[in-house]
């Protein structure tokens, strides 16, 4: 009888410890249930360079969505953003890849624009800047004085 | 044997069709590059290129430039969100005082031009908006990327917009004014673009001055 009352606790621990690794890899891994909340627009970039799926969408610093895609679309990179929905994107924001700090993480910022129109779900960003690539300034400099 | 009357029609048809507007839509790289030829012819132009006739050439440079910049969109889309708030007043003295920001610190960089060979690197257009990629080539041989942002009114297609380096100009003044509006107010950087402006002019006749004691 003793035994099977020590067999019980130890079940229930191991299955507590296995809902707290779950909740744990949802939680670092920032995953989505049933398609996450929000409206989801587009920017093509003529490259994102280092940019991924879960990157930061960032307006003044604060985050109001993620990258959920990034594909290839004629040439350029065709980024999937999903947007918090109580946040409006007027029609003429600019998308610009940054790098937090000089070798941090890349991230989107979006300037918000002044126009009356905001982009509609599914809609697409037209304004953009790829990020600036370092390695391809300095060699600029570095070779470029002949 | 062309019966010369059938001759005069051909000829007549062919005039119209060099000569109608539409033909000139669809093509923002052409538009764009008559346009910076003629930039680049007027300051080659040996009349002007006298150090006493830097405010004429000025003059007339700009007076291309606003044939085919758009500066109230750029003035509109770099002010932003402040821009609702404002008069039809405010918002015209605004576009005057962008414009002359923009000559200071564009049209007088482009003086010191001297040779450099523009390559046209194609465009995409997309509806009523267009880019054209440009790559402007030093005399040392470096490539320096420069994409014009269009829009289309009617048959003109006119930059609002101009990234170097990938750097877009709309998005650095946005920056700057939305800087400057938050941390003061609107008056504050009208004063601001104004005191510049009145600056540079002082600056500009002085030097002129000079030139002719010279």
């Amino acid at each position: 009888m003793r035994r099977s009352a020590l067999d019980l606790g130890v079940g229930i621990f191991v299955l507590i410890g296995i809902l707290a690794l779950g909740w744990l890899s949802v939680k670092l891994g920032r995953v989505e249930f049933l398609g996450g909340q929000g409206y989801q627009v587009t920017a093509d970039f003529p490259s994102v360079g280092g940019l991924k799926a879960g990157s930061a969408v960032e307006i003044a610093g604060v985050e109001v969505g993620r990258v959920e895609a990034i594909t290839l679309a004629d040439y350029q990179a065709r980024v999937l953003i999903r947007i918090r929905s109580d946040v409006k994107l007027q029609e003429d924001s600019i998308a610009s890849i940054k790098t937090k700090g000089l070798i941090g993480e890349k991230y989107v910022r979006i300037n918000p624009g002044g126009s009356d129109r905001v982009i509609p779900p599914n809609g697409r960003i037209r304004e953009v800047e790829a990020p600036v690539d370092f390695e391809e300034l300095l060699s600029k400099y570095i070779f470029g004085k002949v | 044997m062309i019966h010369p009357r059938r001759l005069s029609l051909i000829l007549a048809g062919l005039a119209a069709l060099c000569l109608t507007p539409a033909a000139w839509a669809g093509a923002p790289t052409d538009q764009l590059k008559a346009h910076i030829d003629q930039v680049i012819k007027m300051l080659e132009e040996p009349v002007l290129k006298v150090d006493g006739k830097v405010k004429e050439r000025r003059v007339a440079v700009r007076k291309v430039a606003d044939n085919f910049f758009d500066f109230a969109e750029t003035a509109r889309r770099s002010l932003a969100r402040h821009w609702q708030g404002r008069t039809d007043k405010e918002r015209e003295e605004f576009v005057k005082l962008f414009a002359d920001l923009l000559e200071r610190s564009y049209i007088s960089r482009i003086e010191l031009y001297g040779g450099e060979k523009i390559q046209y690197a194609g465009e995409r257009s997309d509806g009523d908006v267009a880019t054209v990629f440009t790559k402007i080539i030093t005399k040392q041989g470096q490539e320096v990327p420069v994409d014009y942002r269009m829009l289309r009114r009617g048959d003109h297609w006119l930059v609002y917009d101009i990234s170097i380096e990938g750097v877009s100009l709309i998005s650095n003044y946005r920056t700057q004014f939305n800087k400057i509006i938050q941390t003061s107010s609107y008056g504050e950087l009208v004063k601001k673009l104004k005191t510049k402006q009145e600056e540079f002019l002082f600056e500009e006749e002085t030097k002129t001055k000079g030139s002719a004691e010279k």
